[in-house]
């Protein structure tokens, strides 16, 4: 099993390949055979210095300079990476049957979408893998997400007027744009994760529309519904970590 | 950087191609049988951007087998190309290193 370190590497240099535009096969061919050589080089007790040398950094430029710069899949991605974000915001309001659309929203969502491909790159690079494995990780994605909610909540309390509001027809619509948009994305890159985090974010949602009134009330199904939200949760975290577990001992 | 670790790198290019011109071999073979030539490398690491760049130079071709401890494993062998430049880098090493060997003969 490769130690922390190693570990923490391989995710930098992926992030820094990836962030500069390199084509995704050959990241994953480069990764591989490292992972492979740290994984002996750590049995035989040699630490990660040993092989990246005094400074990771140059390393991965060294690497990148041999890689050519894939435009084509940085067409691809852009475009996708924006839809995803879209398709997150749109996703709790089209299934509630509820989605408009709205001029400080939409602004909103357009800052929101251009400041993120400013951090985009700088972030990825320079700031979140130094946080993988450490406390602070943890506080950014959660001041992300409080941030997200505040905004949600601010949108939602001063912006009464809706220019475009959804038939519960053209909300389906939308919310079947949303699910192709996550599907394409779980294939494109081959983890669950757009998948997970919409089927999370459903719940609530969903109990909203479907359940009628006097159940969504009662204390007793309340009662059930948090028992067995927590039971689904800890069942899906323990095949989480087990597949963690396999792939790292692979 | 050391003048040791400079000069290295420079050689590293031809030493690799020799490497693998002895056979079919992989990234951490390759580290070991440089130690075993007492062939010092900066990092273990450094070996992979070379390989990359002989690769894309098409001096080298690589195959992706099993291993016996499980992951797919990168194999290399060299080309006809490879081969070529194997036997310039030859050259121009006896080249350099008789004439760096007699210029430090002369100044003991």
């Amino acid at each position: 099993m490769l130690s922390k370190q190693a570990n923490q590497f391989l995710i930098e240099l992926k992030m820094y390949l990836i962030s500069k535009g390199k084509n995704d096969q050959e990241i994953h061919g480069v990764i591989n055979e490292l992972s492979d050589h740290l994984l002996q080089a750590e049995a035989a007790g040699k630490n990660i210095e040993d092989i990246v040398g005094d400074s990771p950094r140059a390393y991965m430029k060294s690497i990148g300079q041999e890689m050519g710069f894939d435009i084509r899949q940085f067409l691809i991605l852009t475009p996708m990476t924006a839809l995803l974000l879209m398709a997150y915001i749109c996703f709790a309001p089209a299934i509630l049957g509820e989605f408009s659309l709205s001029k400080l929203g939409v602004l909103g969502a357009i800052a929101g979408a251009v400041l993120s491909i400013i951090l985009y790159g700088f972030l990825l690079v320079r700031v979140l893998p130094k946080m993988f494995y450490s406390k602070w990780f943890y506080i950014v994605i959660g001041l992300t997400y409080m941030l997200l909610i505040g905004f949600f909540v601010f949108v939602n309390l001063f912006d009464k007027e809706p220019f475009f509001i959804a038939t519960p027809l053209q909300s389906n619509i939308v919310l079947l744009g949303c699910i192709l948009v996550f599907i394409t994305w779980a294939i494109y890159s081959k983890t669950w994760i757009s998948i997970i985090i919409p089927i999370f974010i459903s719940f609530g949602p969903i109990a909203g529309r479907f359940i009628p009134e006097h159940i969504n009330e009662d204390p007793f199904y309340i009662t059930l519904a948090i028992i067995f939200g927590i039971l689904g949760l800890v069942i899906l975290f323990y095949f989480l970590f087990k597949n963690e577990k396999e792939k790292s001992i692979s | 950087m050391s003048t040791t670790s400079q000069m290295l790198k420079g050689l590293l290019e031809g030493s690799l191609l020799a490497l693998i011109a002895k056979g079919e071999t992989y990234g951490y073979e390759i580290i070991e049988k440089l130690k075993e030539h007492h062939f010092a490398v900066v990092s273990e690491g450094s070996i992979y951007p070379v390989l990359m760049r002989l690769q894309k130079n098409n001096f080298v071709t690589s195959v992706q087998r099993k291993s016996p401890s499980g992951p797919k494993r990168k194999y290399y062998s060299i080309t006809k190309e490879g081969e070529e430049e194997l036997e310039r880098f030859k050259q121009h090493w006896n080249k350099v290193s008789s004439g760096v060997s007699s210029l430090l003969e002369e100044e003991e």
